[in-house]
């Protein structure tokens, strides 16, 4: 870090980060899916067919913002680094005097932007389904929300690292509705079968769709401890596998 | 900063580097120098690409050591005064070239004037130009505005006029040379012999991962003076190598060119074992030809 500060002036990870967004802004074709997608499915299958049962909003309230959150991680951040290197873009980055760190924080910073936009429009569809909870719930709900981005930008990380751009948007994508489904973002865990059940532990979407119900008081499986150490174990397993990615991609 | 570090502002000594199983660069040593423009000149695959990538801390070397002002260049501080174009990058669409330049320019301490840096790299006019609207001419243009913003004292160009025409690349050879009149030491990798002569002070020519000449452009020209003979023959390709003087020979169909160091023995050993040749050229070797001739005698005597 001591190199960082001597070699670049200071604000290049505010003006990186700008710039990162001017990206995804003027790129709406890019970014509009992943923030309107789980808006819309929460307007059609959590406020429309419940017939506007507060109950069931506020339920898939907790699931849906998981869902909402990982987007822009797998698809802004994770897909996005690996158009950017097959392109040329982060070999340019590398060999120019800005610190390692400041592309990949301005891409996720631009990243966590673009979630927490695909959040306001679930929050605000929520409020007017009748969704009505504490001002602390709303606090601990959006910080599981935003965090849940960090564990998917590192797999879409480490998959865009290694694999091609198309391969990394395909894996995105599997990885994308793969985890909704077995981890129970969609629907109730409990109204899956059992063997989903039982896959659903090793999803980095069950953990936090668990974790983010048991805050706002809806039933949720397991203790809130067994969620912190899972989540907890598949981030570190995709921060090491998104390290050795970027160690090992100029080869 | 001693006298000897100033002589030398980047280096590579004894490198060696393998990618994927293969020795790409072996035992490869080359110092830039401040004010000299040195040319990396040789085939393609023959590691010039490679060589850039270690001397700019994108790949570590398997063995030896390179150094930028002499630091390890894969510490951001060294690179604080280099600036380099790569061969291909994908700039982001859409963003216009003065954010592009401003953006970049602001990695650097002392960055030179936007103004000034769009006009070396022949940009004025484009300023308010998405990068994704640009020709391909255009693109490259504003590659070497990226390398040139920071007023770097270490300028590394890999194959920087290709895609260029002819008129963009002298003019690009223009502002390069004052980029080592003004001090900076300048690394240009190309396979156009043409902007290697044109340009450098030093040209050094590698093959298979291996230096196999270094000297001036004259002193490549010398090193392997000699004549070009061109012609149709149905002579066997052994017995042409066998004439007097023969260096080297390619052949496709009937067509041969053989490089020869004395051109007329040659020639009257020629004409004398084919009575029916035909479309007969000499011509004194180019160092295109040259070039070839010394990386043939390498795959030779590998």
């Amino acid at each position: 870090m001591m190199n960082s500060a001597l070699a670049a002036p200071a604000g290049v990870f505010v003006r990186e980060g700008v710039a990162e967004l001017k990206k995804s802004l003027r790129l709406p074709q890019f970014a509009l899916p992943t923030i309107i997608t789980p808006a819309v499915f929460y307007a059609l299958f959590a406020v429309g067919m419940s017939g506007a049962n507060a109950g069931a909003a506020t339920y898939s309230l907790a699931t849906f913002g998981v869902f909402a959150a990982t987007g822009p991680a797998l698809f802004g951040f994770g897909a996005g680094v690996a158009v950017e290197r097959e392109s040329g873009l982060i070999e340019l980055k590398r060999v120019s005097p800005l610190p390692a760190g400041a592309y990949v924080t301005a891409k996720l910073v631009a990243a966590g932007a673009m979630a927490a936009l695909a959040l306001a429009l679930i929050y605000g569809l929520a409020m007017f389904a009748g969704v009505r909870l504490a001002p602390d719930r709303w606090a601990l709900l959006v910080l599981i929300h935003m965090l849940s981005a960090i564990p998917y930008a590192l797999f879409g990380f480490a998959v865009g690292m290694r694999l091609g751009a198309k391969g990394a948007i395909a894996s995105a994508n599997a990885m994308y509705l793969g985890f909704s489904i077995l981890g129970g973002l969609w629907m109730p865990i409990t109204s899956l079968p059992v063997w989903i059940q039982k896959v659903a532990w090793i999803t980095p979407s069950f953990h936090l769709g668990q974790l983010a119900l048991s805050v706002i008081g809806m039933p949720s499986q397991g203790s809130t401890l067994a969620h912190l150490i899972g989540i907890g174990v598949i981030t570190i397993l995709a921060a090491r596998l998104a390290l050795t990615g970027w160690r090992r991609s100029p080869a | 900063m001693s006298r000897d570090e100033i002589a030398a502002v980047a280096r590579l000594e004894r490198v060696s580097k393998k990618l994927g199983g293969r020795l790409v660069l072996e035992d490869l040593s080359l110092d830039l120098r401040a004010g000299e423009v040195t040319a990396l000149l040789g085939p393609n695959g023959a590691g010039k690409t490679t060589s850039v990538g270690v001397l700019t801390g994108r790949l570590a070397a398997d063995g030896g050591k390179a150094s930028i002002f002499g630091l390890d260049p894969s510490r951001p501080a060294a690179r604080a005064r280099m600036g380099v174009m790569l061969q291909s990058a994908g700039l982001p669409d859409v963003l216009t070239v003065r954010e592009l330049v401003t953006l970049q320019s602001g990695y650097y301490r002392r960055p030179r004037d936007l103004a000034r840096t769009m006009a070396l790299a022949g940009l004025e006019g484009l300023e308010s130009r998405r990068a994704g609207t640009l020709s391909g001419g255009q693109s490259r243009r504003l590659l070497y505005a990226l390398a040139i913003c920071g007023e770097p004292d270490l300028l590394v160009l890999d194959e920087p006029t290709t895609g260029l025409d002819h008129e963009a690349r002298r003019g690009l050879w223009a502002t390069v040379r004052d980029e080592a009149d003004q001090g900076a030491a300048v690394l240009l990798t190309t396979h156009y012999l043409e902007e290697a002569d044109a340009l450098a002070d030093r040209i050094v020519v590698i093959n298979a991962g291996r230096i196999v000449a270094d000297g001036s452009p004259a002193s490549i020209k010398a090193s392997v003076a000699g004549s070009t003979i061109r012609c149709r023959t149905e002579l066997p390709d052994a017995l042409l190598a066998a004439l007097p003087t023969v260096r080297s020979v390619a052949r496709s169909g009937a067509a041969a060119t053989l490089l020869a160091g004395d051109g007329a023995a040659a020639t009257r050993a020629l004409l004398a074992a084919d009575p029916h040749l035909f479309d007969l050229t000499v011509t004194a070797a180019s160092l295109e030809d040259a070039l070839d001739n010394l990386s043939t005698d390498h795959r030779e005597a590998a």
